[in-house]
């Protein structure tokens, strides 16, 4: 349709040598994050080298995508110019998940009301394509 | 190293806050300006003239969407100064803070005698560049439609409210204290009194955190100039001595995916000032915190060990005003005075410097003696802010 063309773009990820491989993992969906072969380390976000232990050897690893909401918002308001390709979604559930693997990552809870969203609550990893090739890893309620 | 009395602060300068360039139609003025306009300013408090700061020390704080990566070039060129020494303050709003320790280390190795800590910025009428991310809020925040410092904070303010059981009640007693100080303050942006009502009816930007919890862009520009002891006491207003000083970045309570949230990088750097100054915390006659949030403001209360963790109680009972049990903000804080980028960070520094000489006016502490002051900047993911710095200063008298 001429008025999705017209739609101003979401700001997407930049791929990266350091992000890749977790790109390319939510493109098939899994979800995975860095685990440090020396210091036995989770490392997220992305990184060169283990932030613990500084060690070069990490390993991209499956984690289970399954979590629960530690701290969440509802966006009210767009704010700055690069955002505002998410005015149409407004309100909606910004959120930390904390992975039962221990990290914490920030997301989006989505097939769920917002006013049913809360603290604790047990959610399962979705990946929604958000580009071409760039899948968003989300969180939706655990049935 | 001890700075203790190493390096004292002899001048302020602040423009009034503005929010020129919002509307058409609007008189336009730009960062330069601003600038200019601050140091001449704290030139004229300190009893300095330009030529004087020639061969001393410039340390210019970057702003959100102005600073090329000659910054403190382009600042020296804009005023025409030559320094002998200069620096740049790239830890954002905690900038202001952190060089009061950089600049009396400089002092202090005699390397200047004068330094001169300025920012600006006119986000209203100068829309600058397209400002740079890091790499985790581009790749893995903004993707989601994370809108920024709102945002973040709403994080730690739910996990923060979830796990102390603060309400409105608590976070609003803040807010309405800061404004009721802003009343008093000429220089303040936001000069109304406050209400608990109104703060509660603030309609919600980022659950939870409301109107009144948010601190407010402005145009404007401040300054400070730092002097040795020598060179200070020949200058035309009393001394403000740097008594004690820390800095902490990308500090993590806890493992560093997966940190808590609801301590700062405060709990360090406060530590470190408190230390340094020989201080305790009855020394102390008031606090100016940075306030880019209310509820930022109780976690460095609490980090600062002025309270335990969510101590609800001492939120409920104490008396924050400026003849209070434990004043804080007494101008009012960056969410009355406006928020030029990263310029904010100077609006306690100003103040306790106020403070300090007797020049509170109507809501001068009384018997100010000594106060601490702290600097936040930059939201990291998953936690709070990475860059924190705290000083405590005191006037002439804790220096003997």
């Amino acid at each position: 349709m001429a008025e999705t063309s017209r739609e101003i773009p979401k700001p997407l990820p930049e791929i990266t040598p350091v992000t890749q491989p977790f790109w390319e993992a939510a493109a098939n969906g899994k979800l995975v994050m860095q685990h440090c072969s020396d210091c036995q380390s989770w490392v997220w976000c992305p990184r060169p080298a283990c932030v613990e232990c500084g060690s070069e050897k990490l390993q991209w690893t499956q984690v289970s995508g399954r979590g629960k909401v530690f701290a969440f918002t509802v966006i009210r308001e767009v704010v700055g110019r690069a955002l505002r390709g998410f005015a149409k979604d407004i309100p909606y559930v910004t959120a930390w998940i904390d992975l039962e693997e221990g990290p914490r990552i920030c997301s989006n809870v989505v097939g769920c009301p917002i006013e049913k969203v809360a603290i604790g609550m047990a959610v399962d990893v979705v990946f929604e394509e958000a580009g071409p090739g760039i899948f968003l890893p989300k969180f939706k309620p655990r049935l | 190293m001890s700075l203790r009395g190493k390096a004292a602060i002899v001048g302020i300068g602040e423009t009034p806050a503005d929010r020129l360039g919002g509307k058409p139609g609007d008189p336009r003025k730009i960062t330069s300006q601003y600038l200019a306009w601050a140091v001449r300013l704290a030139l004229e408090d300190a009893g300095l003239t330009k030529k004087d700061l020639d061969g001393q020390g410039l340390a210019a704080i970057y702003t959100t969407n102005h600073s090329q990566p000659f910054w403190p070039e382009e600042v020296a060129a804009l005023l025409g100064i030559t320094p002998a020494v200069s620096l740049a303050g790239g830890n954002g709003g905690a900038s202001a803070v952190s060089l009061l320790g950089q600049a009396a280390a400089m002092i202090k190795a005699g390397l200047v005698d004068l330094v001169l800590c300025l920012a600006a910025a006119a986000p209203f009428s100068e829309h600058g560049r397209d400002r740079m991310e890091p790499v985790d809020t581009r790749d893995f925040e903004m993707p989601f439609g994370v809108m920024g410092p709102n945002c973040k904070i709403s994080f730690v303010m739910s996990r923060y409210m979830h796990e102390s059981g603060m309400t409105t009640d608590h976070f609003g007693k803040i807010a309405v204290t800061a404004r009721y100080h802003a009343t008093l303050n000429p220089n303040a942006y936001l000069r109304k009194a406050l209400t608990l009502e109104e703060y509660k009816n603030g309609r919600l930007i980022s659950d939870p955190i409301r109107l009144y919890d948010c601190v407010m862009p402005a145009n404007g520009g401040k300054a400070y100039i730092m002097a040795s002891p020598e060179r200070a006491r020949t200058l035309r207003k009393p001394p403000v001595y740097l008594l004690g000083w820390g800095e902490r970045n990308n500090a993590s309570a806890g493992p560093r995916f997966q940190a808590n949230p609801l301590i700062t990088g405060i709990r360090e750097s406060g530590r470190a000032a408190f230390e340094m100054a020989g201080v305790s915390h009855n020394d102390i006659d008031f606090l100016g915190l940075y306030d880019d949030y209310v509820p930022i403001i109780m976690l460095q209360i609490e980090d600062l060990g002025f309270c335990g963790k969510n101590d609800r109680e001492f939120f409920e009972k104490t008396d924050f005003t400026f003849k209070g049990d434990l004043p804080i903000q007494t101008g009012g804080g960056i969410i009355n005075c406006g928020q030029p980028s990263t310029t904010g960070g100077m609006v306690h520094v100003i103040e306790a410097v106020r403070q300090l000489r007797g020049e509170g006016g109507a809501r001068q502490v009384p018997d100010a003696k000594i106060g601490l002051v702290t600097g936040l900047g930059a939201v990291n993911y998953g936690k709070n802010f990475g860059c924190t710095a705290a000083a405590i200063l005191g006037n002439s008298e804790t220096v003997r």
